[in-house]
C-alpha cells in the first residue's frame, strides 16, 4: 500500500509549471510573419473570389477604391451583380447599362458622403478593376469605357506581382 | 487484486497529455501556410485619367505613333518612318524578339514614351498585360489600349 501510495505521489509529483515553449514558438513566427506584411504595406484590397488575376511587373501598390471584378461567369460592382460575362460581351454598342447604372448611383452616395463631410471629391473616381486572365479585350473595353463615361476615369487594374 | 489494477489504470490515464508532439506538428503546418499566403502579393497597373493627359491623342510628344498591334499569331511593330516588324507569337523567344525590337526603338527615338497596343475583340486580357509589361520596361510607359476594329479609342496611363 505504501509503494503504491509512494508511486502515485511521484507520478503526480511534476511541478505545475507549463510548458509553454511551443507555443513561443508559434507566437513567434506569427508576430514575424504579421511584421512582415506590415512592412510590405499589407493587403488593401482582397482579390475577388473566382478571379484569376493575370501577372504582372508593375510595381504600383493598390490602393482602397471601388472594385470591378470581371471573372469568367459574372461581372460585379462591388458586391452586386451586374450581370453574367457571356452575355454583357455580346450585347452589341460600348456601354454596360446596368454597370453604368450602378456606377452612377456610388457616385451619387460618394458626392453626398462628400458633401456631408465638407470635403472635394477627386475629379476622377477611382476604380479598380479585377479581370480575370482569360477574358476577351471585347469585354474589357466595354467595361473601361462605361467606367470612363460614368465618373470613374481613373481605372487601376489589378494584376498579381511577378 | 482487482482493486490494485483498478488503481493501476486510473493513475495512467491521469498522466499529463502529452500535447508537445501536437504542438510541433502546428508549428511546422503554421510557417507553410503562412509563406503560401505571401506569395500572391496583388499589385496594380495605373492608367492616368483623361484629363491628366489633356495634349489628348496628338500630344506633341506622339510623333512616332507606336503601335503594338496583338493578332492571334503575331506581334506586329509599327510606327512613322520605323517600318513595320512581324514577330511570331508562337516562337519560343517570341516575347523576346518583341522585348529587343521594342529596345532598339526605344534607343533610336528616346524621347518617345507612348505606345498603343491595338487589340482584337477576342485578344486574351492576359496577354495584353504581357505586353504592356514589354512596352513599359522597354521604355515606353504611356500606353493606350485600342482596339483593331476601330469602335473606341481608351486612353490610358
Amino acid at each position: 500500500m505504501k509503494r503504491g501510495r509512494e508511486r502515485l505521489n511521484q507520478l503526480f509529483k511534476r511541478d505545475g509549471k507549463l510548458r509553454i515553449t511551443s507555443m513561443m514558438d508559434i507566437l513567434t513566427v506569427l508576430l514575424l510573419f504579421l511584421l512582415k506584411s506590415f512592412v510590405a504595406e499589407g493587403e488593401v484590397i482582397t482579390p475577388a473570389r473566382g478571379v484569376e488575376l493575370p501577372e504582372s511587373t508593375s510595381p504600383d501598390l493598390p490602393e482602397a477604391s471601388l472594385v470591378v471584378a470581371i471573372s469568367k461567369g459574372s461581372l460585379l460592382l462591388g458586391d452586386e451583380m451586374i450581370g453574367k460575362s457571356a452575355e454583357l460581351e455580346k450585347e452589341a454598342g460600348l456601354s454596360i447599362a446596368p454597370l453604368a447604372d450602378g456606377l452612377r448611383r456610388n457616385l451619387e452616395k460618394s458626392r453626398a458622403i462628400a458633401r456631408m463631410r465638407g470635403e472635394e471629391l477627386d475629379e476622377e473616381g477611382l476604380i479598380t478593376v479585377q479581370g480575370d486572365r482569360e477574358i476577351s479585350f471585347r469585354l474589357l473595353q466595354k467595361v473601361m469605357f462605361t467606367c470612363q463615361q460614368n465618373g470613374y476615369g481613373n481605372i487601376s487594374l489589378a494584376v498579381i506581382r511577378n | 487484486m482487482r482493486r490494485k489494477r483498478h488503481k493501476r489504470t486510473l493513475t495512467e490515464v491521469a498522466k499529463d497529455l502529452e500535447i508537445l508532439p501536437l504542438m510541433n506538428l502546428f508549428v511546422v503546418l503554421i510557417p507553410m501556410l503562412l509563406l503560401s499566403a505571401v506569395f500572391l502579393e496583388m499589385s496594380v497597373v495605373r492608367m492616368s485619367p483623361p484629363a491628366e493627359s489633356a495634349e489628348g491623342p496628338d500630344d506633341p510628344g506622339d510623333k512616332l505613333m507606336l503601335a503594338v498591334t496583338i493578332t492571334p499569331k503575331h506581334y506586329v511593330v509599327e510606327g512613322i518612318d520605323i517600318g513595320t516588324t512581324r514577330v511570331k507569337r508562337d516562337d519560343v523567344g517570341g516575347t523576346e524578339q518583341l522585348r529587343s525590337t521594342l529596345e532598339q526603338i526605344s534607343m533610336e527615338h528616346p524621347e518617345n514614351k507612348n505606345v498603343m497596343i491595338l487589340s482584337e475583340p477576342e485578344t486574351k486580357y492576359e496577354t495584353i498585360v504581357q505586353v504592356m509589361d514589354i512596352t513599359r520596361e522597354a521604355g515606353a510607359p504611356r500606353v493606350s489600349l485600342l482596339g483593331t476594329d476601330g469602335i473606341a479609342k481608351e486612353r490610358i496611363r
